[in-house]
């Protein structure tokens, strides 16, 4: 690799930082002036800092952002009824790592940057965790005020929370076109737009601390988000970004999986991962105009005194809790619903047997998406919300376990009698569905409403959705990450790194999730920077934190071992895991183009076993046309 | 034959050591109401299923990861086995009668804990940053304690004046949001004689870890007594009873009196003292500034102090005991 | 070498999947605009706010009229009719902007609430501002598609952005059917 000496210009994401901070300050001086010629004071230091010319600055600023990284170019083009290139190569005067930099069409590159901005976020956000837990070891508090304590386990939650659906963005972004068969997404400008949002939204999430933060952990239940300081608006304004790239990119995913199938590609074969990828863009792409409403309500209420969710002035407080939560409940399936269908898509390929009953694990997927929109209000049972609505949402929550336990059914009848193989992925794989099993029995005594009212936001909450969304996104996504490296960077990880990352990770996190689910039933609350000496809980929190290190540690060993293998891993073979989805027949680096020739659909996914049998063909050589 | 043996011997241990370990009495804080009880027992069943779909699945998993290991250099695929239909109803089928047998089973303990007895007394519980306020409307006494008697229904009335609170007493196992706007009802029987700890369990700022009052469980006798003596006890100082005005309604939760500086100034010294506002002006501190700052925090901001105090906390205060409290205030020199 | 009509049929396709993004995100905007309506009957219930009841009627027919407009409109263009195009078109446009006139200008000045009274300015404002909001975005796509339409972009066969906006159009007023009667009909008067 030749080093050439780049102009940074060049670079998307340095044009789109220069376009931020350009344009925030005019937003904030736009408002200013208008305060000014109403008439009010104009005082440096007061009116510097008036809440609507900081709103305005950051959404300028995103604005900003956006126009320099060249997100607009295309379709100002197109409004202008210019003629827009279709083609996928990147400037050819750049060298190709630019590509990563820049508003890049190409859904892999997509994926890559979701990927990487994903564990940027998520090193963040368990950052965040390390230093709120060091308060925990402890009663009384040593190290940092309540407000800062708050601050940090809110931001811990939702920049979590932005991680994981950078991370879902990331699987499907690279995976789905790979696996149907397309060439690229139905929308690539939409879909590279969708993913450079992300990075306005990230700042604005971050710079809250540096605005007086907000407390109200990642629900931003009104009144309390109402009085919180500055730095609530910017959470708002981040989760809002970030909902509308969620948006965005379930459109594009649909519209992919209706539009862009290989002939002969029809829904009952492709690949598993499809079908929770497709479950779970319905979820978004509907549910969260709910959650964004319901912030974009508060801001308002906020910034024009509108009193929504003003006792005083006849608003309901409980109504955000219900606007909140229709999105807020679903997406926790949206959290999961990819990594459940990554532990399907590779069990098979590491007990060389099929997915017992695809079809019903398929449609397994739909149906929690479609029970999932029914049972928001099970995080309201001691709320004051009406009294009748509280058994029948008490029944269909427990219903999800119906379609979840047909998977965990299907998983071990595929395990069984299989011929399983170590690897890395795969030990991430039975992790996960051991850390997801206790997370899912977990959720049961949250949903009956008799328990609920002793578990409700108490430490028992916090380890059952600690070990949901480990087991359904955390190990997962790992397993992904290792098992496609040798397809993205050509090279393979380092297994020992990789075993020894899995090792720390599961005991750490088992310590974790049950020392919290432990002092939950015991009565500690959550979200307290302090709790009662009384309750003897000291213990099992000084092990929680020290689990959380661990986890750390872990995840360091992780990040090293994918930067070191990059450069220095041993070449991969072309499939090293002898899959037979498509993606793995096409060559490394894949080509930009993924399928010059179409693909061939010729039998079923997961036929290990059947001798004769292939899923595709893909003929890469015969050079393309275009 | 023999993997069938296996893997139940395997279930059957995980899931007896799931079924050992998830053992309701040493998990949850002690019991002390009535409505504890169905609850309890509601965990109790919950638990025991869990452990054993638990030790289903585990078991399971972990049979296969340990017998059907590939056998070095083995190249060859698994049976080719794709479904089972039938099989696939059966773990549909169970798992729907499971949840809604626990549906039900769950909807009688809710309905158990709901039971109402007509007889209860009512107490008005407020939450406010944070503290919280019991009132006893049938006696006519405000306390910042809250009493209970053995084995006699409250029924709570609770609402909050600024965010939003929760009410929760672990022993007591029922929760209820205080909720601003609203009066949410939550009954609960003390059986058991002795001191607990209400807590916020909703978040509601800075110091909502903090947020917590003594509940004393007494006797029939000793409440009356208690009562009694509330009732008997007039205080003739008007600055005692600002003290005690100070107490109840929660302004020591944000106002010491000793100097130390909480989430509001300190009242000591503060009578007649020049205090510069956030505007720039200074203003001292007499009696017309000070029912002002009470009944209308907001129009004069003391400088370094964020506009934080809600003004429902001086709404609940009539003239006279404004008037206490000051006279209260000019005492802390 | 492309043929006509090889570039015919990808023209076709393309606006096949283009028609299918456009769906899903009305689809999308449908739970917005419904988990608003949820709030008017959550915080209104049986009432409603006391408003201009002609201006109400004259705007609601104002936006029915452009919706059939637009329709001739997009008729025209698939008959390949630039004159008629033209002139539905700005018809439309115009309409949608004495909409906004009529909600934004009129009614937003004249109503006796400000957002900051109670809930009936909040919520009355929400959903006019909302839907105002939608209305602008739909006039400025119409008029950049009659731009590039009197610039000849278009064909019979070649007009998806037409049909683009006639579709979004006729959401946003559908939609302002569902809203008219939820603020100025339904419930009982307050004043
Ligand atoms: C990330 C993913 C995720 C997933 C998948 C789940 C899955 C479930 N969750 Fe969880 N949950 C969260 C994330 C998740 N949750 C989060 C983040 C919160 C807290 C939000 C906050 O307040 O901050 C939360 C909170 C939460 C609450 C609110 C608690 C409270 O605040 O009082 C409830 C209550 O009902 C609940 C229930 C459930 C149930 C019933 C499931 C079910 O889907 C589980 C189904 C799975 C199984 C049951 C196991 C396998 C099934 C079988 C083996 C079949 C047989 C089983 C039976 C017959 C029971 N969850
Ligand atoms: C995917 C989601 C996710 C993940 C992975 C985690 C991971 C962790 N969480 Fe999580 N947590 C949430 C989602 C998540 N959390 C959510 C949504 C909440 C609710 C918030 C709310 O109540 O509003 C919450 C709340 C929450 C609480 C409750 C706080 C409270 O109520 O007061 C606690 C307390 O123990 C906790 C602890 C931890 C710990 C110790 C980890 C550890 O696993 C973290 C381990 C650390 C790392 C993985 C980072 C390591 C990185 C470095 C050391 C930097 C080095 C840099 C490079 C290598 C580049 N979390
Ligand atoms: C949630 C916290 C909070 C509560 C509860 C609270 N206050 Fe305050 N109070 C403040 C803050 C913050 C200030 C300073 C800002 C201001 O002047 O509004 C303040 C200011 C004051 C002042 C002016 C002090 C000065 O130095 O000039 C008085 C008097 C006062 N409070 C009395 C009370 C009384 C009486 C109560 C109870 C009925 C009460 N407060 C409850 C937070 C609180
Ligand atoms: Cu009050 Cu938390
Ligand atoms: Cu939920």
């Amino acid at each position: 690799m030749t080093h050439k000496s780049v102009n940074p210009f060049s670079l998307g994401l340095v044009r789109g930082l220069i376009g931020l901070i350009i344009a925030s300050p005019l937003g904030i001086g736009l408002v200013s002036v208008l305060l000014a010629a109403q008439g009010q004071e104009w005082l440096v230091g007061k009116f510097w800092f008036t809440e609507p010319a900081w709103v305005l600055g950051a959404v300028f600023g995103s604005v900003g952002f956006l126009i320099g990284v060249g997100a607009f170019n295309d379709w100002v083009k197109v409004a202008l009824g210019e003629e827009v290139h279709e083609t996928h190569e990147a400037d050819p005067s750049l060298p190709s790592w630019t590509r990563y930099y820049n508003f890049s069409l190409d859904h892999k590159v997509i994926g890559v940057q979701y990927a990487v901005t994903c564990l940027i976020m998520f090193s963040f956000a368990g950052l965040f965790a390390l230093i709120f837990r060091t308060e925990l070891i402890q009663t009384g508090l040593q190290y940092m005020t309540a407000d800062f304590y708050n601050t940090m386990m809110s931001l811990h939650g939702i920049v979590m929370i932005m991680a994981i659906l950078l991370g879902l963005a990331a699987m499907m972004n690279y995976l789905v076109p790979l696996m149907i068969g397309a060439n690229d997404m139905a929308f690539p400008r939409l879909n590279a737009f969708a993913f450079w949002i992300n990075v306005p939204s990230g700042i604005a999430l971050l710079s809250s601390i540096f605005l007086g933060g907000f407390d109200t952990g990642w629900v931003g239940y009104p009144p309390l988000s109402v009085r919180a300081p500055l730095g609530m608006q910017m959470f708002f304004l981040g989760v809002y970004l970030f909902g509308l790239s969620s948006i965005l990119g379930a459109l594009n995913i649909i519209a992919t999986i209706v539009r862009c199938r290989a002939q002969g590609m029809t829904p009952f074969k492709m690949p598993i991962f499809v079908w929770t990828a497709l479950a779970t863009a319905i979820i978004s792409l509907t549910a969260t105009q709910l959650i964004a409403l319901s912030f974009q309500m508060v801001m308002f209420q906020r910034l024009l005194g509108m009193g929504f969710f003003d006792p005083a002035k006849g608003g309901d407080v409980i109504l955000f809790q219900h606007l909140f939560w229709f999105y807020s409940h679903p997406a926790v399936y949206v959290f999961v619903l990819p990594g459940l269908g990554m532990i399907s898509e590779l069990l098979p390929v590491f007990t060389r047997k099929p997915l017992f009953g695809y079809k019903w694990v398929a449609l397994s997927s739909i149906a929690i998406a479609l029970v999932g929109f029914f049972v928001w209000a099970h995080h309201m049972f001691t709320s004051g919300m009406q009294e009748f609505l509280r058994v029948p949402f008490q029944y269909s929550t427990l219903l999800v376990a119906v379609p979840t336990g047909v998977k965990f059914f299907s998983w071990v009848a595929t395990l069984w009698r299989g011929k399983i193989s170590f690897e890395t992925p795969m030990l991430f794989i039975l992790g996960a569905i051991v850390v997801f099993l206790t997370g899912g029995l977990s959720g049961p005594p949250n949903g009956t409403v008799a328990t609920d009212l002793h578990l409700h936001d108490t430490y028992f909450i916090v380890g059952h959705f600690h070990a949901t969304m480990f087991g359904g996104f955390v190990f997962p996504f790992f397993a992904a990450l290792y098992y496609w490296y040798p397809k993205v960077t050509g090279r393979m990880y380092n297994e020992r790194l990789g075993q020894l990352h899995f090792w720390l990770l599961l005991p750490g996190f088992i310590l974790q999730s049950f020392g919290q689910m432990f002092v939950g039933l015991l009565g500690m609350r959550r979200r307290i920077a302090d709790y009662d000496p009384s309750l003897n809980i000291e213990q099992p929190n000084i092990l929680v934190t020290i689990a959380g290190l661990v986890i750390g540690l872990s995840f360091i060993i992780f990040v090293f071992n994918m930067l070191y293998s990059a450069k220095r891993g041993v070449v991969s073979a072309a499939n090293p895991w002898r899959s037979r989805s498509p993606e793995w027949l096409l060559p490394t680096p894949l080509p930009v183009h993924n399928y010059p020739q179409p693909l061939e659909v010729l039998g079923e996914p997961y036929d290990y076993g059947l001798a004769g049998s292939t899923y595709v063909r893909v003929n890469p050589q015969s050079a393309a046309a275009d | 034959m023999k993997h069938v043996i296996g893997v139940i011997v395997f279930i059957v241990v995980l899931a007896s050591a799931a079924w050992g370990a998830l053992n309701v009495n040493l998990l949850l804080p002690a019991q002390a109401s009535q409505q504890a009880q169905p609850i309890d027992s509601l965990f109790n069943l919950q638990f025991k299923l869990v452990a054993v779909l638990f030790g289903l699945i585990a078991g399971i998993l972990l049979y296969s990861v340990i017998f059907f290991r590939r056998k070095k250099g083995d190249e060859t695929d698994g049976p080719h086995i794709t479904g089972n239909t039938p099989l696939e109803i059966t773990w549909t089928t169970i798992p729907f009668l499971l949840v809604i047998g626990l549906s039900l089973i769950g909807s009688q303990a809710l309905a158990e804990t709901l039971r109402v007895d007509p007889r209860a007394i009512e107490v008005k519980v407020t939450g406010q940053q944070w503290s919280w306020r019991f009132e006893y409307p049938a006696y006519g006494i405000t306390s910042d304690v809250l009493y209970m008697p053995l084995n006699k229904q409250v029924l709570f009335k609770i609402t909050s004046i600024d965010v939003i609170h929760s009410f929760w007493v672990p022993e007591f196992r029922v929760k209820q949001d205080a909720v601003p706007g609203r009066v949410d009802e939550l009954r609960v029987t003390a059986s058991k004689i002795g001191e607990y700890s209400l807590v916020c369990a909703e978040i509601c700022g800075t110091k909502h870890a903090n947020m917590a009052s003594v509940v004393k469980v007494i006797s029939q006798e000793d409440f009356t007594a208690w009562v009694a003596g509330e009732l008997g006890a007039t205080v003739a100082n008007p600055a005692d009873r600002g003290a005690k005005w100070l107490k109840q309604y929660g302004c020591l939760a944000c106002h010491s009196v000793d100097g130390s500086k909480m989430v509001g100034p300190s009242f000591q010294g503060l009578y007649a003292r020049q205090e510069e506002m956030e505007s720039g002006a200074t203003v001292s501190a007499d009696d017309a500034y000070l029912i002002e700052s009470i009944r209308q925090p907001a129009k004069q901001v003391v400088k370094g102090f964020p506009n934080a105090m809600p003004p429902a906390a001086g709404e609940a205060l009539t003239d006279v005991q404004i008037q206490d409290i000051i006279e209260y205030i000019k005492t802390l020199k | 070498m492309t043929t006509k009509a090889e570039s015919l049929t990808r023209y076709r396709h393309n606006a096949a999947t283009n028609r299918l993004g456009l769906w899903l995100f009305i689809l999308s905007d449908v739970f917005a605009f419904a988990g608003i309506l949820v709030s008017r009957w959550a915080l209104w219930g049986n009432t409603r706010p006391d408003l201009n009841q002609v201006l109400g009627l004259i705007v609601t027919s104002v936006l029915l009229i452009s919706s059939f407009s637009m329709n001739r409109a997009e008729v025209a263009a698939a008959h390949g009719d630039r004159k008629q195009f033209m002139i539905f078109m700005s018809l439309t446009i115009l309409l949608g902007i004495a909409f906004l006139a009529g909600v934004v200008g009129i009614e937003w000045q004249e109503s006796p609430y400000a957002p900051s009274d109670n809930i009936y300015g909040a919520i009355f404002y929400l959903m006019t501002g909302m839907h105002a909001f939608h209305v602008l975005c739909g006039v400025i796509f119409l008029l950049l598609v009659l731009r590039n339409g009197l610039r000849g972009l278009y064909t019979p066969e070649k007009h998806w952005p037409v049909e683009a906006g006639a579709i979004f159009w006729h959401f946003v007023d559908v939609v302002w059917i569902f809203y008219y009667p939820a603020i100025y009909l339904m419930g009982n008067l307050v004043r």
